[in-house]
């Protein structure tokens, strides 16, 4: 398990959103086609299913780059990861996949706080868990 | 393909792929696995009991948030 280390934190890293992004569209899927819901984000689902493992993988790999003098704590090293891609999300969401129903701003406030707490808990207890598991940490 | 062609391409394919030699790894690496495995999870500190509750009642005031975090997911 010595070799390969930047290959086993890009693993490590996109464990968590592989495993929970079937998940997700799975509940989405139910609640559309068995309850008749229409949630408007199911419409763009497609971005972050497909973007996001990548980045989870190579912000994990960031982590292990940029070396023990300045690397942060990792709980908020994912916090970090969503202050940068949280609004650019935002954006993207509400201005390019026109779901500024959904994304207001008064939204913004409220989504910012929470994202950045769940991402903190993730990646402190199960990106670096993966990476303990895979010999990184 | 008659045998002749069959035994060429089994020494066609002894050639490219060398013998794997000793495969067993030097030392049992299960019992490394199971310890790993077995270690005693961290105690988790106040401040991410602060986090979680924070969190828990930012869904529980604004439920409409959590299919928009999933879009983050």
């Amino acid at each position: 398990m010595n070799t390969h280390p930047h290959l086993r934190a890009y693993l490590a890293g996109i464990a968590v959103p592989t495993f929970l992004t079937p998940l997700v569209v799975c509940g989405f899927a139910i609640e559309h086609f068995r309850f008749g819901i229409a949630v408007p984000i199911e419409r763009v689902l497609i971005f972050p299913m497909a973007l996001l493992p990548v980045l989870w993988g190579a912000w994990n790999v960031l982590y292990f780059l940029l070396g023990p003098r300045l690397r942060l704590p990792f709980g908020f090293h994912g916090l970090l990861f969503f202050a940068v891609f949280g609004p650019i999300g935002f954006f993207l969401a509400r201005f390019v996949l026109d779901l500024s129903s959904v994304f207001t701003l008064q939204f913004f406030g409220v989504m910012i706080p929470s994202g950045l707490l769940v991402y903190y808990l993730l990646w402190k207890y199960f990106v670096s868990y993966f990476n303990r598991l895979l010999g990184l940490a | 393909m008659n045998a002749l062609e069959d035994e060429k391409i089994r020494k066609l394919l002894h050639a490219v792929f060398p013998p794997v030699g000793d495969a067993v790894p030097p030392r049992d690496l299960w019992p490394a696995v199971l310890r790993h495995l077995d270690e005693a999870p961290a105690r988790v500190p106040w401040l991410d009991w602060v986090c979680a509750g924070v969190l828990a009642a930012l869904f529980a005031l604004f439920p409409e948030v959590i299919p928009a975090l999933f879009y983050y997911l």
